[in-house]
């Protein structure tokens, strides 16, 4: 009974579970080919970028450390985003602002008290291919946590995602295996799956 | 529509399970790389003790690529030759494998070998597998026999989990039972998608 009730309550999630992400698994497939496919023309982006200067007159207050600086700074840009590659010199701050599709790389002169912004903004091909890698990491410091906020939303989002598709992946064996013997090939499916799995991610190395 | 319902089950089924833990990989992966922090700090990559050895002759051959292809199979080392740095007096380059990292510097005056080795474990094999082949490097990517296959194993999970996410949509259509919850989910799935993408790009 319990059993029963359990295998049941797996396909309804399973069903559900996938209507619910269905959009989200087309995006990171199609970002994911455009990632491994750099050579198809039409989705090229950085030929395509738009580029943009503009030169700010901001105010920076003395006795800031570098964090507040850049607070104070976009706060006087009015943009926002994942803040990254901070640079603080004693009479200027370097650092860059981004967003899927979008980077902002940002020269403050404290002394001119001017601000430079060179901006790139990619086309719908490049927007797709930075969404599927816009998770706030920082290679260089792995231990810091994205800064902005919709960077840890967006973060969650991914993380959801996987949690979701490894339900289904998992929800779709106990699925099989009730009908294993109206679906014999499915021994021999399962089994390729786990073989190639295992060669790609144990065997090869030790091979 | 309906008389394809049950050949388009048979194949959402046996592609499902096919593809299912090649898409494990994949999953783990992106908790991996989104929390790169925890596993650094948890599963340590393990440095394995240099081996220095000599080759008689650096085989120089038409490309760099060819030559640093040459020098592992001469030193028995397989794997990805990732960028190949040359000077006038060294040439280096990492070979890569899913977990495993060599990497090898040659002296050219002296043909002494230096190899470091890392092993990285299974956690960072399937961050490295969910990158590879890439955007990067893109003129030397799939230089190994391994990189190919998986090249073409990493395009073929994602064409598959594309037509079982559009098939598994046809087969809820027919199931009356699940259909007004099956909308629901739709729904809030578009309502969560487009919201974020809303805010994500404006």
């Amino acid at each position: 009974m319990l059993i029963k009730k359990i295998t049941y309550t797996n396909r309804r999630l399973h069903i559900h579970i996938g209507l619910l992400l269905v959009l989200f698994i087309w995006l990171f497939s199609i970002s994911g080919l455009l990632l491994n496919h750099g050579d198809w023309e039409f989705t090229s982006f950085w030929e395509q970028r738009k580029q943009n200067k503009t030169i700010t007159t901001i105010h920076i207050p003395s006795g800031l450390d570098s964090t507040q600086i850049v607070k104070s700074i976009l706060l006087q840009l009015k943009i926002s985003g994942e803040v990254n590659n901070v640079k603080m010199n004693a009479d200027s701050v370097d650092f860059s602002v981004s967003y899927p599709g979008h980077v902002n790389n940002i020269h403050a002169d404290f002394k001119k008290s001017i601000c430079v912004q060179n901006q790139l903004s990619y086309n719908i091909w490049g927007k797709l291919r930075t969404l599927h890698t816009f998770n706030g990491a920082n290679k260089n410091n792995t231990s810091t946590a994205p800064n902005w906020l919709l960077t840890r939303v967006w973060r969650f989002s991914m993380d959801g995602v996987a949690i979701g598709l490894i339900f289904l992946s998992v929800s779709s064996w106990i699925m099989w295996y009730k009908i294993r013997k109206e679906y014999t090939w499915g021994y021999f499916t399962l089994l390729a799956g786990l073989v190639l799995a295992i060669y790609f991610v144990l065997i090869i190395r030790t091979a | 529509m309906k008389k394809y319902y049950p050949s388009i089950r048979a194949l959402h089924l046996y592609f499902g399970l096919l593809i299912s833990p090649l898409v494990l990989i994949f999953c783990i992966s992106v908790l991996v790389l989104n929390h790169t922090g925890y596993v650094d700090s948890n599963y340590a990559i393990k440095n394995l003790p240099v081996i220095k050895t000599r080759i008689d002759k650096i085989p120089y051959d038409s490309s760099d690529l060819q030559t640093a292809k040459n020098i592992i199979q001469k030193l028995g080392i397989k794997g990805e030759i990732d960028y190949i740095f040359q000077n006038d007096s060294q040439i280096s380059f990492p070979v890569l494998l899913p977990g495993f990292t060599t990497s090898i510097k040659i002296d050219k005056q002296t043909n002494e070998v230096l190899i470091s080795r890392k092993e990285e474990g299974t956690l960072r094999a399937t961050n490295f597998l969910h990158k590879m082949p890439g955007p990067h490097n893109a003129k030397l990517r799939g230089n190994s026999f391994f990189m190919k296959n998986w090249k073409l194993l990493a395009d073929g999970v994602v064409y598959l989990l594309l037509f079982l996410s559009a098939s598994g949509v046809f087969l809820w259509y027919f199931l009356k039972v699940e259909r007004k919850l099956g909308w629901v989910s739709i729904v809030v799935g578009i309502i969560l998608f487009t919201g974020l993408l809303f805010f994500l790009l404006t």
